[in-house]
């Protein structure tokens, strides 16, 4: 990120606050409804010091991250299942198509009867919900890498694995991470409604909870919370784009 | 190799045929009431028809009505926001925080202004559709192809004509890029607004179906929204191509 974009995202930001803080000055709503920044911030520090909220931002965090890197490994070898074997890259198509529209708060009310309430049940439903982003660009992307390649590691006496392996997945690798990104803000959606419904911890519940006691102030922060863990998973996200497809970003001069 | 050709061809059915199977096995070495076999789910589908149809239909017009006041009002501000630079300047980090905000964590607030009425959940399906069209065409009306603007001036085209004849369909296939994604979390929004704020609906169906033990009545619901996702998203795909067939027509290979 270069510097004036920096400084916008801070100027945009500071905009916002001020547009925040005369709305609920003013009274256009009532300020019980829509407290000051001052009041959210303060019921973030008291959720903070008494533990409730780092506990809950922990589970559910712990949750988006285990799930997504679990997805991720599956639908990357899906995806290369799928370039392996044009059967099931054509049958997985309709399963693709049946399943990639059920939302996650369809499946928390079945789920909770196979896996309870612990993290199976989160990984299950980020799993269901988040492998897509990977998978479909996998496929594409596999199939993408140029034959020039692939006939060069013949060449080289390369084995179909190691060809997958040393240069189809690595030419893969930046188009599958736009689908991590992707899966990335899906999965924390997915903890969230799981957790809403599920109703036992987290970040999800600890919303429910303050809004169902009218503790308006807390609801506000914990909804800042949650936009920020999507900053913080999208960063860790980029993170690991950076450390495993550096080399792409050089070539190219931008990242995928 | 005709035979491994022949069996490629078949696989969109055969291989969702044998999961079937392996499903119809597995649930029957288990034989637990809490794990039916797709048989039972099936049976669960004809008994509720009627009530899935109708839940379904509840669900759906709620999805239409917020989708409608999502796509009416941000299209149009995405073109603002696009076209006066100061306004996207200021505003599009802002986009791109609330685009990071669940629409599920608004449910509290909805509740607070507007109940757990009909209101409530289309004010949770207008904001999850609004983020996708709203990026769209914001990005879309942001960039302007420079030999499009020149072919407008050509032409002596007025402010206003250039951008409804030239501007808006060059913008065109991005912003239903974006409507497709809006309809689709629309769809996924309607039934946890439901979940969550339960009155009537398909996501009410499948919680009353869980309450009550009905594993294969629920695995039925979610079977119907399957179904619906699919044929919703076939459609969306069918319309973009009628309405974009000269972009289609253009880029060849995308046909």
């Amino acid at each position: 990120m270069t510097a004036p974009l920096r400084l916008r995202g801070l100027v945009s930001l500071l905009f916002v606050l001020l547009v925040w803080e005369g709305i609920s000055r003013l009274g256009i709503v009532p300020a019980r409804y829509f407290p000051g920044l001052t009041e959210i911030f303060a019921g973030a520090v008291e959720m903070i010091r008494n533990g409730e909220l780092p506990a809950a931002e922990l589970m559910t965090l712990g949750r988006a991250i285990a799930g997504l890197v679990l997805a991720t490994l599956i639908g990357i070898a899906l995806a290369v299942l799928s370039d392996a074997s044009p059967f099931f890259e054509r049958g997985f198509r309709t399963i693709t198509g049946l399943v990639q529209p059920i939302p996650p708060a369809a499946i928390v009310p079945l789920a909770i009867f196979g896996f309870g309430l612990g993290l199976k049940l989160y990984i299950f439903i980020i799993v269901m919900v988040t492998i897509w982003g990977p998978y479909l660009n996998g496929v594409t992307a596999l199939r993408a890498v140029p034959v020039e390649q692939i006939l060069n590691g013949r060449m080289m006496r390369m084995t179909p694995a190691q060809i997958m392996w040393h240069i189809k997945l690595p030419a893969a690798m930046p188009q599958i991470f736009a689908g991590i990104r992707y899966a990335a803000a899906v999965s924390l959606i997915a903890v969230v409604v799981s957790e809403m419904i599920a109703g036992r911890d987290g970040i999800g519940y600890l919303l429910v909870r303050k809004s169902f006691s009218i503790r308006i102030p807390e609801t506000y922060a914990l909804m800042f919370v949650t936009m920020i863990n999507g900053v913080l998973l999208a960063a860790l996200v980029n993170l690991g784009r950076r450390v495993l497809t550096g080399w792409h970003v050089k070539q190219m001069g931008y990242p995928a | 190799m005709t035979r491994a050709r022949a069996l490629t061809l078949a696989a969109p059915v055969a291989l969702p045929l044998m999961l079937l199977a392996l499903w119809a096995l597995a649930a029957a070495h288990i034989g637990s009431p809490l794990f039916p076999g797709p048989g039972k789910v099936v049976l669960a589908a004809v008994q509720n028809f009627g009530t899935i149809l109708d839940q379904m239909g509840a669900t759906l017009r709620r999805v239409v009505i917020g989708f409608a006041i999502a796509a009416a009002t941000m299209v149009p501000l995405g073109i603002l926001l696009g076209r006066i630079r100061l306004l996207g300047w200021l505003f599009e980090p802002v986009i791109d925080m609330l685009a990071t905000l669940p629409p599920p964590a608004i449910v509290p607030l909805v509740m607070l202004f507007a109940g757990t009425g009909d209101a409530a959940k289309v004010t949770m399906i207008a904001f999850a559709a609004a983020i996708p069209i709203l990026m769209n065409t914001f990005e879309a009306s942001k960039v302007r192809n420079a030999m499009n603007s020149l072919v407008a001036r050509a032409l002596h085209l007025g402010p206003w004509e250039t951008m409804l004849r030239i501007d808006l369909p060059a913008a065109m296939p991005m912003i239903l890029t974006g409507v497709r994604m809006a309809v689709a979390a629309a769809l996924l929004v309607s039934v946890t607004s439901e979940i969550l704020l339960a009155t009537d609906g398909i996501g009410v169906f499948l919680q009353r179906q869980q309450e009550n033990f009905q594993i294969a009545g629920g695995m039925a619901g979610i079977l119907a929204i399957a179904l619906t996702g699919l044929a919703v998203n076939a459609a969306i795909l069918r319309i973009e191509k009628g309405l974009l067939f000269w972009h289609y027509r253009n880029d060849g290979q995308n046909g």
